[in-house]
Formats: structure tokens, sequence, C-alpha cells
């Protein structure tokens, strides 16, 4: 058991931005930098790939890179899973922007310190679901209280997510679907894995 | 939407309601982007007052300001009479009260007003004349459907909560087609897509008629029993073989017969139609050769199934009361203010009052509407931000958010009527315009009886008789007032002419000078048109997730989420005229040139180029600089996307 993360359908998710919104305003990022992100891959529709989007946040990583370079032991991996980042140690070094393969920490600026997703642990120790989760429109950003135990061939890949760290994202995505985006979507897979 | 403030007034959480199934409880971005928006920088708080010709702004006192704008009303009108005023509403943050303008406009003499509609008017008038009334299924009855028909329609970028059922069915084993010259978010999950060249969808849509007749697929008894002129329709697909309609549509005829097949031999199949496929000049016969098609299939009053365009079913509360139209007012097309600016006579318009629009960049040749508009003796703008159209104004009058006052609001796809509840105090100095109107008519000394002396009693008064519920119900949820249950023409009764759905229109005929049974005619500006000598390329104009036209686009958490604004361009036309990914285009006609970075994408089809429409923030290519004054065929709606245009290295 890895603990709790993301769960995201790429076929439902049209890159809307709704979870980004809704994480901002949640979480009082009001003038400073999103803690999500949603990444359009191949809008241009070249024919050699498919159209999908990633929305991504913290992906709350078995073995946090984050944790692991920071010097003032901000970081904290709670028991069931979320990593949080306690703003009171933080020196605001910037080291955890460094070592997270994702570049999930962001620095801000006013307070000098970093801040990053903490899967809205007050929402979820509340019985709710993380803001995000609960704005998106099309219910393609999923909360699992153990990701990769996702049932209906969720993965840990796909072609422009990857783990070059080892630090064993807890994040699972679906696959895309339709005719075509779903072939495209496997010869893509195929050809990275090569 | 569920809004909580906290005790500084302060917006902490914007939630959907559970309690609206056409939703599921979830906010689209551009609701969620209030919490940014009604507190925004650059919000406007107070009256701003045009300095001098050509110069900035000052802020002015409510007094001060309404006082001259009354005065030189008064002087326009004495000198010119009424009709030299111009009042120009759009359909930003709507809502019943918006009405109370015309308690004024009408005491004041009148003035010249703006008839038909730049979106959707001739798919309405269409679907009117085809089934009697705009009304469709429930969007829970979506996931019932076995086919889903996406026509000229993307739901996944322009109706997220649509997609959300759409991909529910799909799930359920559903097939989605999609058929839209472009790729989009919806045709990439779709399992079959369809691009015909822009404007031939009457051709489509009659072919598919013919495969379908010719193969006894169409419902026999369905069509006996509650239609009306399929003789004559019979006859017209005589002419439409699928050879002929292949060669208009520039689809492959193996294709136009596998989704004739496939459409009518699956039950029930839902057709959604989009506002796209009626932006030209053919609208109407073209919307109803195509609304035919659930008709001629059976597939019309069962759930998962039918005909969905638009549905009006919460639009059922009383008027207004209203002070009576006095005779001098008249009235222009909305496609064409720019035109009437220019040219309109006996008397001349001399003042406009603009509110909830930005019509400096959002209408059709906007670059002239923008130029006609400074040459104006007054304007009025009443918005939350300073657009292009407020930056061309004497007068800027800062306007209310959604959360400002009270109001009910109707809706175009679900069936519900909506309480809109006054949360927040409008900020600064800004005023609803129900009080602005109020105050200018206590300015003239008008009867200001019309306005609400409390809205909640006002708004009550506006429910329908007998609907059975009560204000506070409202308050509660959501309600569908009309009456009509989940399925649309569950009883077959259809409130046209004939008392059946019509394939053959002698209404459509006698009102709109039109063939009563559909029929397909080239475009001015179309595939066919010989103007394509010298503008060879089909410009379409679409919209996407992050705007509703112009609005929201100023707001950095927009910014840092929308798509790029770019030129689309397919890489046989762009190799063609030595452009490259990235580099800049020069995009033209003899009404306009604007300029923009170009995306090289296979995605759109060859001979069509696409740029989002809605942009006019901070250097924006401005697409209506581009786009034509006409108008549909049917009930005065605008024709963005019947646009020819070139395009170069710029």
């Amino acid at each position: 058991m890895s603990g709790a993360g993301f769960v995201l359908d790429l076929h439902r998710c049209v890159g809307c931005g709704a979870c980004v919104l809704a994480c901002r305003i949640e979480n009082g990022r009001i003038e400073t930098a999103a803690w999500r992100r949603v990444l359009p891959l191949n809008l241009r529709r070249h024919q050699a790939g498919p159209t999908y989007f990633l929305s991504v946040a913290c992906h709350h990583c078995e073995e946090p890179a984050c944790l692991k370079g920071c010097p003032s032991g901000a970081y904290e991996k709670r028991p069931d899973g979320v990593v949080v980042h306690h703003e009171e140690r933080c020196l605001g070094c910037r080291y955890c922007e460094m070592t997270c393969p994702f570049a999930t920490p962001t620095y801000d600026e006013a307070k000098g310190v970093m801040s990053k997703c903490h899967l809205c642990a007050h929402r979820v120790d509340a019985g709710r679901l993380p803001a995000c989760v609960a704005a998106c429109p099309t219910e393609a950003l999923q909360y699992a209280a153990s990701p990769e135990a996702q049932a209906g061939g969720a993965t840990a890949f796909v072609p422009g997510f990857a783990d070059p760290a080892g630090c064993r994202p807890v994040v699972r995505f679906l696959a895309p679907a339709g005719a075509r985006r779903a072939e495209l979507f496997r010869s893509l897979e195929e050809a990275l894995k090569r | 939407m569920l809004v909580t403030l906290d005790e500084g007034n302060r917006i902490v959480s914007i939630e959907g309601d559970p309690e609206n199934p056409a939703t599921g409880g979830r906010v689209c971005l551009k609701g969620l982007s209030y919490a940014r928006r009604v507190t925004y920088s650059d919000r406007l708080l107070r009256p701003l007052r045009r300095k001098a010709p050509g110069a900035g702004f000052e802020p002015v006192s409510w007094e001060a300001a309404l006082g001259e704008i009354a005065e030189r009303l008064k002087g326009l009108r004495d000198a010119h009479g009424p009709a030299a005023a111009l009042y120009y509403e759009g359909s930003g943050s709507h809502g019943a009260l918006g009405g109370l303008s015309m308690a004024f406009w009408r005491q004041f003499g009148g003035c010249t007003t703006t008839f038909g509609d730049l979106c959707w008017p001739a798919g309405l008038e269409a679907t009117r004349l085809t089934y009697g009334a705009n009304l469709h299924n429930h969007p829970k009855l979506t996931v019932q459907g076995r086919l889903i028909l996406l026509w000229g329609h993307n739901p996944a970028e322009t109706n997220v909560h649509q997609w959300r059922l759409i991909l529910d069915a799909q799930a359920q084993g559903a097939r989605v087609i999609v058929i839209d010259p472009r790729q989009t978010d919806s045709t990439d999950a779709a399992d079959r897509h369809l691009q015909p060249r822009p404007g031939t969808d009457a051709a489509l849509a009659l072919g598919l008629a013919r495969v379908i007749v010719d193969a006894g697929l169409h419902d026999a008894q369905f069509v006996e029993a509650h239609t009306h002129g399929f003789g004559e329709y019979r006859q017209r697909l005589a002419e439409f073989p699928l050879g002929r309609v292949a060669s208009l549509t520039g689809i492959e005829p193996e294709e136009i017969r596998a989704l004739a097949l496939e459409y009518a031999g699956t039950k029930p199949a839902l057709l959604i139609a989009g506002f796209g496929l009626q932006r030209h000049s053919r609208a109407g016969q073209t919307m109803r050769a195509v609304a035919l098609l659930p008709a001629l299939t059976g597939n019309v009053g069962i759930p998962g199934g039918g005909w969905q365009y638009a549905n009006l079913a919460s639009h059922c509360l009383r008027p207004l009361a209203l002070p009576p139209e006095p005779a001098a007012s008249r009235s222009i097309p909305v496609s064409q203010v720019a035109l009437h600016l220019e040219t309109l006579d006996a008397p001349p318009i001399r003042a406009a009052w603009i509110e909830r629009g930005n019509p400096a960049v959002q209408n059709p040749a906007a670059h002239r509407l923008r130029g006609a508009l400074a040459r104006l003796d007054l304007v009025v703008v009443v918005d939350q931000f300073m657009t292009p159209t407020a930056g061309l104004a004497h007068f800027v009058l800062p306007a209310k958010t959604l959360f400002e006052e009270e109001d009910l609001v109707t809706a175009y796809w679900h069936p519900y009527l909506q309480w809109r509840a006054r949360i927040l105090p409008p900020p600064g100095e800004v005023r609803p315009e129900s009080d602005i109107w109020r105050a200018l008519c206590e300015r003239f000394g008008y009867d200001t009886s019309y306005f609400p002396a409390d809205r909640e009693s006002y708004l009550r008064a506006l429910l329908p008789d007998a609907c059975g519920f009560t204000l506070d119900d409202l308050k509660e949820r959501p309600l569908d007032l009309s009456g009509n249950g989940d399925v649309a023409f569950a009883d077959r009764r259809f409130p046209t002419v004939s008392g059946k759905v019509e394939f053959a229109s002698g209404e459509a005929s006698a009102t709109w000078g039109v063939d009563p049974v559909p029929d397909c005619a080239p475009l001015g500006e179309g595939a066919e048109s010989p103007a394509r000598r010298r503008f060879p390329l089909q410009l379409l104009s679409c919209k996407t997730r992050d705007r509703i036209h112009s609005q929201f686009g100023n707001l950095d958490w927009v910014r840092a989420v929308e798509r790029p604004h770019v030129l689309d361009i397919h890489p046989d036309d762009a190799r063609a005229r030595g452009i490259e990914e990235g580099s800049r285009a020069a995009v033209w006609n003899e009404r306009g040139r604007i300029e923009l970075p170009v995306r090289v994408t296979p995605g759109i089809r060859p001979g069509v180029v696409h740029v989002l429409e809605g942009w006019c923030h901070e250097g924006d290519a401005d697409v209506n600089a581009l786009t034509a004054e006409g108008i549909t065929d049917m009930n005065h709606g605008a024709t963005f996307y019947e646009c020819l245009v070139e395009v170069a290295r710029a």
C-alpha cells in the first residue's frame, strides 16, 4: 500500500483547467503560482500521436525526492501517503525545486518559502474529496486511497509522463479511448517503450 | 452554484449545486473564475468620464455622470428625435431584470434597438418550423443514447457538462460520431469523425437522408403517422445522389453511406447540433435539413434519442410590466450595427448606450463598428471592465457581477429556471443596471413604478401562473417549471401548422421566402463561390472552453490555462504559401487584415483556416475585422462563418 493519490482518466480530461482554479480557490493561491497545472500533449494534432491533457499536481511519491533533498526537514510523508510541506520549517533554499523531477514545489516570492499540493489533506481528513477532484466537470480527475490498486487498466506510464528519478509517483492514468485516439496512443506507447 | 464567503466577504469556495442533475454538481472553469473576477484589480468600481476627445478617463460622481448624460440625451432627442439614440444590449450577465432598461427608453419617447441575435436564431427558427417548439429531452437522458451524433458541435470545449454525459454514454457502449471541419477535443474522443467543407451541411443531411430512404431504413410508420410533406421531401432527395453529395461536401461516398447506415440502424440515436453550422446565410434551410433526420428515423419522442439544438423550456417567465412602445421606436439588425451606424438616416444615430456586450470587437465588421462609435456625440458603456467597447465611450459606468443583484436566470440546454441570490454588496460605487435606469428615470421625472420596490417580490410576480412552485422552492433547487416532462414530444404532438413534424413547411416559405422543403444552395462566400479565386480559404472563428465570447480573457487565472491564440492552417495550405509553424501570418480579405502566429496542423480540413474568437486583450488579433455583416435566411442571425480570406507570411 503506497497511500493516497490521484487517478486521471485521459479519455475524460479535456484540459479545461477547472481543477487548477478550484485548487487556487481552496488553497488561497490567489496571486501566486498555481499548484496544479494542465499540460497539453500535441495540441497541434501531429498525426503521429494522440492529443490529450495531463492535469498534474504533486504525485505524493513513495520515495519523495523533495523530502530527501530537503536540508531542513520541511517535508513529511504521512502514514496515509500524503506528502506534506511544513512551511514553518522551510528555509526557502529551493533545493526541492531541483530534486523533484516534476518541478512540483513552487517558490512563493512574497513569503520566501516553498509550497505545494497537500492532496487537500484537510478536506480528505474531513471525509471530503480534494477540491480539484470535486470540481472536475467531466469526472476525469479522481482521488484514490490507493491509486495503484485502481481497476480498469490504470497505468503508471503514459507518453508525456515518466519517472526518471525513481520516486515512484503515486498517480495512475487511464488510457484515452475513441477509435482513432486509442490506436494512436497504443502506437506511441509502444514506440516510447522500445 | 454554491458560493461560500468568509467573514470578510471573500469567496472561499465555489461549488456546483448537487441538486442540479444537468451539471452533476460541478462548475466549469468560467464559473470558478468568478472567485478572481469579482475582486480583480482592473474591475471598474466608479463611473468614468473621458477627459477630452481621444484622451483618457477621469473618475466622476454618479450625480455628475448621470446629469451630463441626461442633458446630452435630451439635447439629442430635441434636435433629432429619440431614435437618434441606439440602445444595444448583449447577453452577458443575463437575467430577467435586464429588460428594465426599456422602462426608461419608452418614457424617453423610444429609441433605436436591435433585433435578431448574433448567436443562434436561425437554428431556433428552423427547429420551431420543423417540430413546433424548441424543446429537447432532459440532459440526463443523454446516457441512454446508443449513438450520439454531434453535428458541428464540440461539447468537450463548449459544454463540458454535456460532455460528461456523452462520455458516460460512450463508456456504456454508445458510439460517438462527430461532423466538424476541424479536429477538436470532441473529435479526438470520438469513434468516427467526418470533416465536410464548411457550409455544405444541408447537402450532407439530404445525402444521408437519401441513402437512408433508398435503403428503406427510415421509420415509415413514424413518418406516416406524425409528419407532413414527406412526398415533397422525397422528391428533393432525388436531387442528392451520393456522388453529388460527395463532391459538394468533400467527403468520400463510402464514408457518407456508412454514416447513414449506422445512424439509421442504431436506436435510440441522439443528434446534437451546434450553433456553428448556422452561422452563414443559408443557415435556416441547413438546420431544417439536419433537424429532419431524427424524424426520418423515428428518433423523436423517445428517451436517448431526439434532436437537440436549444432547450427553451426555462424561458417561461411572464413579461415585465413596461410602458407602451412609442411610435418613434425603430430597430436595426444586430448583425449590421456598423452598417446602420454609418448609413441610417431620419434620424442618423448620434448616441449609443451599450451594456452587457462588447460589440466593438465581437460584432461582424467590428473595425468599422469601432470607427462609427468613435464618431458619435455620446457613447455610454456599462461594464465590469475596460473592454475595447468601453474604451470608446464618453462615460463608462461600473456594472455589477452576477453575485451582486438578485435575479431569475433561464437556460438554453437544461430545462431549469434558477434563482440567483445577491450574496455580495456591489463593491465601490457599482450599481446594478436596474438601479442605473431607475436613477435616470428619476432625473427625467419619469414614472419609476416600473422598477422593483423589492426585487424578491418583483421576481416572484414573474413566475408563470399555476406552475405549482414558489420562489422559495426555487431558492432550494433549480426547477423545471415548464411541465413538459423529461422526454420532448413524448405525446407525438407537435405545435406546428400541420400539428406534425414538417418535412415541407408552408410557413417557412411564407415567412422567410425559402423553399418549403429544405434545400442546398451555394454560399456567397463558400466552398463553391467565385470569390474563392481571390480569397481561397474559408475562415472559421470558433469557441473554446476558457471564454464566453470576449469575457474572462482579462483574468490572469484564465490566461494561465487558456489555449494559444493562433491561425490554424493545414500543412498543404501552409506549404503553398511558404508558411512555417511558429511564423506570423497575415490574414485578409476586402474587409480587413489581421496578423497572428501560425499553428500548422493536419487536424484542420485543407482549404479551411481557423482563429478562436473572443480574444481581445493585450494586442490580440481581432478576427471580426474580417467577418461580414450578412444576415441568415431565417430569423436575423449573423454569418460569422461565411468568410473567405487569403493568408500569407506576415
